[in-house]
Formats: structure tokens, sequence, C-alpha cells
């Protein structure tokens, strides 16, 4: 008998993948259903339906590049969220630090503009650029929780809307604006200042992106600071005793985090628009800021997990488009069975025994 | 005169937005339920609520259903929440983004695209005889139901929580909610109630959005004032009299900024939006030493 207990216990790798994965594969399936079903309810063909939203990044060449599109900005903003979250802040604030990214980057580029630089130079400058504004805007928030108590959702969130409205002044007060355009527009940038495309299919973005995804696992793993948010995010308390100093710690959680988001908007101003639109808040900013965050819970803010949860949401955001367009299946249901995944994956984990964040 | 008279009515009517919304969120937090959702109850029940009156013709039921949606919503959060031990937080975020896919999503599917906007049934403002004659102060007297009925739920929270033994109970729930369970307080029932009342609230603060001040549904129709009412909440102390109190100052503010679109003004209009925003830090920080906060708050309680 103790033979076989002993037996019991030894689980195989592929056991453990099994049971570490199952909480994803059931909340996947029961968030389709559920999604299938109110597709189904609103009289759509369901099959069709399904086919498009999982399957139209894979069968074209250009489903693929759309998918790699969504992915650079959308890994960008779950970071920031993802890096604050590991020592249990909430950063809300991705979609305002990337919208203040992306409109300071443009202020900067227009202001260059006559000075002709060469694009070697012009781009990293923007670059450093955009993460300065993200990671100065989402430190305001830092700031006020580091000095005065003030919870970081609030002040995030506020600082959200603070950055609709600036991109919205930016993008229709002269100096900035462009003159004779239907929709209010920035100016656009300089050739020298747009991310050069690759293989003349998709832009720059993808390399720093991968660049940004190396850094962010060799900070958390393999450097003091990166320690130290994983001790602080075990236990706050302990950490402190042993010398983390948590105001800091904080507070530069929210620097790397919303440097990040920032150079999702410094990316999107400089690779896809090339220049700051009017509507760019509720667009595309809207997209990847509110989903950042369901990206990051899906991996639970494991840094290391972003880039897989980033691609299959990317894979659902394209799907989502070309499912609106070839068959009038409203976009918003997207947001809806994305909170049923979270919802779901969150408690089945809990009821595996996983130690989700309480 | 009229003007002013004319601003401070629609203050009042505001306030009830801000009041309501705010007064949902502090009544889960004297359980310790902290629910961020109300910007997604808010544009989930503005949608469902908008949606029932127009069908019905009845702005009755579209409170009524506006209601019933926060309800739901703060059904979900609690029973997640209390059956599994899951971050009020995360489960927070994520119903604002279930609120706000769901509200344009009811909007598109049971409306549709309309050439007008369709108009909400109107609310019926109520005169109150003699006082109504009374120049000045009948523009300001004339209200709807809503705002009268914000008045008597911000009364009863803040005679309930403070004059009776229920309330003193809740409050103790709030505080240290291992203490109440000890002394034989049913802290579970209590916190699904408060919840789900405080959900019922915000819901109706959404659906006064479509049913009263535009008069039609939009996208995106709360516009942040679910966010803003975590900040009166917060800055009333969890204190039922403080947050109509502040949910006046931001109505205010709201009303300030929309004139001063209007009229030409010194600053570019984009900054007079961001006032409430600003507002909310500015005012966050400035009482940042008399803010108190329930013990619990937040917190994940399990009698283990």
């Amino acid at each position: 008998m103790v033979g076989q207990e002993v037996s019991l216990k030894q689980t195989t790798k592929l056991q453990k993948i099994w049971v570490g994965s199952k909480p994803y594969i059931l909340a996947l399936l029961i968030a389709f259903g559920i999604t299938g079903a109110i597709i189904g309810l609103l009289g759509y063909n369901v099959l069709k339906a399904y086919q498009t939203l999982l399957f139209t990044s894979f069968t074209s060449q250009r489903g693929i590049i759309e998918t790699l599109k969504k992915f650079i900005p959308l890994t960008l903003t779950t970071y920031a969220f993802a890096i604050p979250f590991k020592i249990r802040f909430f950063n809300i604030g991705g979609w305002g630090q990337m919208l203040f990214g992306g409109t300071i980057t443009a202020i900067v580029g227009i202001a260059l503009a006559g000075f002709n630089l060469p694009a070697i130079i012009f781009i990293p400058i923007l670059i450093l650029v955009a993460m300065a504004a993200g990671g100065v805007f989402a430190l305001i928030a830092g700031f006020l929780k580091a000095y005065y108590n003030i919870n970081p959702i609030i002040s995030t969130i506020m600082l959200n809307f603070i950055a609709i409205y600036f991109v919205n002044f930016i993008a229709t007060t002269e100096p900035w604006k462009a003159p004779r355009t239907g929709h209010p527009m920035s100016l656009k940038l300089p050739e020298a200042a747009r991310l050069p495309e690759l293989f003349g299919q998709i832009h720059f973005g993808i390399v720093i992106v991968a660049l940004v995804i190396i850094a962010v696992y060799y900070l958390i793993n393999k450097t003091v600071l990166g320690y130290e948010i994983i001790a602080t995010g075990i236990n706050p308390d302990a950490a402190s005793v042993y010398g983390i100093k948590m105001r800091r710690t904080l507070m530069l959680t929210f620097l790397i985090g919303g440097a990040l988001g920032g150079l999702a908007g410094g990316i999107e101003v400089m690779g896809v628009h090339q220049r700051l639109i009017e509507g760019f808040a509720l667009t595309s900013g809207a997209q990847y800021g509110i989903f950042g965050i369901l990206t990051a819970l899906i991996c639970q803010g494991n840094p290391l997990g972003v880039p897989l949860s980033s691609i299959f949401i990317s894979i659902l955001l394209v799907g989502a488009d070309a499912m609106q367009r070839t068959l009038q299946v409203p976009v918003e249901l997207v947001f809806l069975s994305q909170a049923i995944i979270v919802l779901f994956i969150v408690v089945l984990r809990r009821r595996a025994g996983g130690s989700f964040i309480q | 005169m009229g003007h002013y008279t004319e601003m401070l009515k629609q203050v009042i009517s505001y306030t009830s937005i801000y009041g309501l919304a705010s007064l949902g969120i502090v009544i889960g937090g004297r359980t310790g339920i902290f629910n961020i959702s109300g910007e997604g109850i808010m544009l989930a029940s503005a949608s469902a609520g908008f949606i029932a009156a127009y069908q019905t013709g009845n702005w009755f039921i579209g409170f009524l259903v506006g209601a019933l949606m926060g309800g739901l919503f703060g059904l979900l959060l609690i029973y997640i929440h209390e059956s599994l031990k899951i971050s009020q937080f995360i489960l927070g975020i994520t119903l604002v983004i279930l609120g706000t896919g769901l509200s344009d999503l009811l909007y598109k599917t049971i409306i549709g695209f309309q050439l007008f906007a369709p108009e909400a049934p109107k609310v019926p403002q109520i005169r109150i005889p003699i006082i109504s004659e009374i120049p000045i102060i009948s523009g300001i007297l004339n209200q709807d139901v809503i705002v009268y009925f914000t008045y008597i739920v911000v009364f009863l929270a803040y005679y309930i929580f403070y004059h009776t033994r229920i309330g003193l109970e809740t409050r103790a729930i709030g505080e240290d909610p291992l203490a109440a369970d000890v002394v034989g307080i049913n802290v579970k029932l209590r916190r699904y109630i408060a919840t789900i009342s405080g959900g019922a609230l915000m819901g109706l603060a959404g659906a006064y959005l479509p049913l009263v001040v535009t008069g039609t549904y939009t996208t995106n129709i709360s516009n942040g004032r679910g966010f803003m009412a975590i900040g009166i909440a917060i800055f009333a102390s969890w204190r039922p009299e403080r947050a109509l109190l502040g949910a006046f100052i931001f109505a205010a503010i709201e009303v300030f900024s929309f004139q001063q679109q209007l009229g030409s003004s010194l600053f570019p209009y984009q900054f007079l939006l961001m006032l409430p925003f600003i507002s909310v830090l500015v005012i966050m920080w400035l009482f940042r030493k008399r803010i108190e906060f329930p013990a619990s708050l937040g917190k994940t309680y399990s009698r283990e």
C-alpha cells in the first residue's frame, strides 16, 4: 500500500503541464461556448464566426502581418500592467501612458523636423522620448502612492482621461495641427522619423518588441532589481525587513511599466500613423490600453507569459475585426468574450488550487 | 440670474449621478467590498435601461432595468469573490470591461443603427405645491424623481449606518470581518446585500445618463464618471453624507467646465474637459491626511 501511494505522487512532466494548462483550456472552451451561444442567439452563423475569429490570422500573409501589427503595441501595454502587478500594484494607466508617449513623440518629431537628422539618430531619440514620456506619466501615479498613499488604481485612471484630452488638444491645435485635413490630425512626421518597413511588410517595431521581451526577461530573472521586485511581490513586509526599499521598488516598477506603455504609443505614431490622429485615444489607444490589462491578467501578470498571451489576444482581435467586416457580428462581442475568458481563467485556476494573487 | 438658476439646477441634477454611484461604492465598502467596476456597471445599465425605456415607452421600467443590471453585476462580483476568494480588484477590472463590451453590444443588437437618435421617454419633474411658486427656488427644485430619491437614500444610508444596530454591525464587518463573524454577525449575507444594493445604485446612476441627462444612448456615455465616483467615495472617507457633498462638488466642476466650453474661454476646451479628472487627484492629495478607510477594505476575508 505504501508503495502505491508513492507511485501516485510521482507525476511526469507531461502531467504537470496538463495540470497547469487545464484551467486555461477549460476557460477557453467555456468562454467560447458562451460567446458562441450569444452569436447563435443573435442569429449569426456560429461556425463561420468562429472560423473567422480564430483562423483569419493564419489564412493569409496579410492576416499574419495584421496580427503582428497588433502584437507589437499590445505586448508593450501588457507589460505596462504586468510589471507593477508583479509587486501587486495595479497600473490601469497603460492607456494613458501609451497616449502620452505617442503625443510627446509626435510633438518632438514635429519640432525636430527642421534639423534634417538622419534616421539612425532621429528614431532612437524619438524612442527614448516616448519611453521617457510614458515613464514619467506613470511615475506620477507611483509617486502619489509612494509618498501620499493615493491609490494607483484611481490616479492612473484619472491620468488616462487627462491623456485622452491632451491627444485631442495637440491634434486639433496649431502649430501641430495639419492644415486642410478632413479629420483633425497633426502634421506628418518627417521621413527620417518614421519606422522603416522590414521586407516592405512589417515596421521595425517588431524588432524593438523582440528586444523588449528579452530585456524584461533579463531584468526579472538576472538583475538585483528583478530579484527585489519578485521578493516584494511575494511578501512586501519581509522584503522591507531585508532592506528592499518599498518606495523605490514601487516607483521603479511604475517607471518601467510606463516607459513600455509610452513606447507602444511612440511606435504606433512612428510606425503606423506617422502622425497623431485626433481619435487615436479611442481607437488604437483604447484597444491596446484596455486589452493590455486583460492580456496581462490572462497570464496572471507573469512577465514571461506576456508574449504568449499577447499573441493569442492579437489573433482574436484580428479575427474580431474580420468577423465584423464579413459577417457583421458586432466587434464588442470580443470585449465580452475576453472578459469571460479572464473570469474563468481566474476562477478555474483558483479551483485547481492555483495561487492567484488574492 | 436665470442663467445661474439654470446652472444650479443642472448641478443638482448631476449630483444624482455622482451621488448614487459613489453611495453604491460606499455601501459596499462599509462591508469591506471595494467595487471598482462602477464604470462598467454604469455603461451596461445605461444601455439596458435606455433600451428598456425606449421599447416600453416607460421611463420607470428603464430605471428598474438599470438597477437590476447593476444588481446583477454586484451579485457576480460578490459571488465569485466570496466563493473563490479572488481579488476584488481583478474582478472589478474584468467587470468594467465586461460592462463596456455589453453596453454597445446590447444597443447594437437590439436598437441597431438609426437615422435619428432614438429618444428616451421624458422623465417628469416633480412640482412641490406652494414652493414651486417661489421664483428662483422653483427653478432649482423642480427636479425629477431620481434627484429626490438620491437624497432619500443618502439620508437612509446615513441613518442606518450611524443610528441603528444593523448599521453598526455592518460597519464592524468593514473594520474587522473576523471579529464580526465571531460575535455572530452573518458576514457573508451582509456582504451580499451591500454589494448587490450598491451595484443597483450604480446601475441607477448609469440609467440616469440616457434617460435624463442626454435623452439618448451614445457609446461610452458615462465617460469616466464611474471612475470618478471611486474618487468621491475615497474623498468621503466612506461616509454617505460626505459622498453627497463630494458628488455636488464634482457635479459643479463638470457643469462649470461644460458651460465654459460653450462660451468663448481663455482655455482650450480640452483642458476644461480634463478639469474633473485633475480635480480628483488634487482633492485626494489635499485631503490625504483626513481620509479614512474601513480597515478591511479590499482585503479578502476567509474563515480559515
